[in-house]
């Protein structure tokens, strides 16, 4: 058993390995059918509120995953530079949940933010794709930080990226487009410290082994996820409201 | 007379896009490092604006080893050298 712990691993030949295997995924994701019925027209306010209350619930719903995750960075184990890069990376992903939001109440589709968090479509369910990707995300808080950065920035943020860049080159209405063109420096950044991390910190073949795991439960969740997104803002699945737990 | 400047760049296969170079020049009001719209609004650093080595802030800030480097040689300034992190050199004089 020690001999395997003592095993290393090659963290740029994983980073790149874990980059190459999302980037498969990411070529064609669940995204690209709203892009495409965008492009035909068929497109109107309610699938826009549906689209971005479903993406504003997604992102605010990682400072759940930050805060856990966080609570378990411990000082000294990795360099300064990986806790840096993980606070610039909560506070990006901060943004952008924000300007999901402010597009909502921009176009009126929520009059305050009060009332978006009340609506169906901003509503976080338990019993949703959306939410067992957070909560798997979430159950990563016992892993170590290099794992995490791993599984979740060279893969879902990877994915993240190539929608991203698709819509924000494509997408028809203007102003929707400069908001997801607006945040690809940002993912792109959080995919490459996702390489560094991997390249510096992963360097025992346990780590490499539980990062190849997860990185594929986190890259299978994540699609679970958007698929899920995609179909509530075409309406082809129903938008889940608040569930209610009976006493009994 | 002020000292030569040796042009310095960002090695784009080891930067991270974290932009703390660029919010560490500013902050200094040296301006030197900015976004190139193309190709892909990635940071550079403008040769004509950069004080190094008679600043060095950015590399002090910067979190990924090697993401900064000297043009003409390909040295690695991340994290700064000890010849070149000194302290006279750590900001502008007449900044700090």
């Amino acid at each position: 058993m020690k001999g395997h712990m003592d095993k290393q691993a090659d963290g740029t030949m994983l980073a790149a390995d874990l980059r190459t295997l999302a980037e498969a995924d990411a070529c064609r994701t669940p995204m690209d059918a709203l892009l495409e019925a965008a492009g035909r027209g068929e497109w109107d306010d309610d699938r826009g509120f549906r689209l971005l209350g479903r993406l504003w619930t997604l992102k605010r719903a990682m400072y759940y995953v930050y805060g856990a995750w966080a609570m378990g960075l411990n000082v000294n184990e990795f360099p300064p530079a990986v806790a840096y890069l993980f606070g610039k990376q909560i506070y990006d992903d901060s943004t952008h949940e924000m300007q999901y939001v402010d597009e909502i109440l921009r176009r009126g589709w929520a009059p305050t933010q009060r009332a978006a968090f009340a609506h169906p479509y901003c509503a976080f369910v338990p019993a949703t794709r959306l939410a067992y990707f957070v909560f798997a995300l979430r159950a990563l808080t016992n892993y170590r930080q290099n794992i995490r950065i791993a599984a979740f920035n060279l893969g879902a943020k990877v994915i993240e990226l190539a929608w991203l860049e698709r819509l924000g080159r494509d997408w028809p209405d203007p102003p929707l487009r400069a908001l997801f063109a607006g945040q690809v420096a940002e993912t792109r950044s959080h995919v490459l410290m996702g390489r560094l991390i991997v390249e510096r910190c992963v360097g025992s073949a346990v780590d490499e082994g539980l990062a190849r795991v997860d990185h594929g439960v986190v890259r299978q969740n994540y699609l679970f996820a958007l698929d899920e997104i995609a179909a509530a803002t075409l309406g082809l699945a129903e938008v889940k409201g608040e569930v209610s737990v009976p006493k009994d | 007379m002020p000292p030569a400047t040796i042009p310095i760049r960002i090695d784009h296969e080891a930067c991270t896009e974290c932009r703390m170079c660029y919010v560490v020049c500013r902050e200094i009001d040296v301006n030197a490092v900015y976004v190139a719209p193309e190709p892909r609004h990635r940071f550079e650093i403008d040769p004509a604006r950069c004080l190094y080595p008679g600043c060095t802030a950015c590399l002090m800030y910067c979190p990924a080893p090697g993401s900064i480097v000297e043009a003409a040689s390909g040295r690695a300034l991340v994290p700064p050298p000890p010849d070149v992190w000194t302290p006279d050199r750590r900001v502008p004089r007449g900044i700090a």
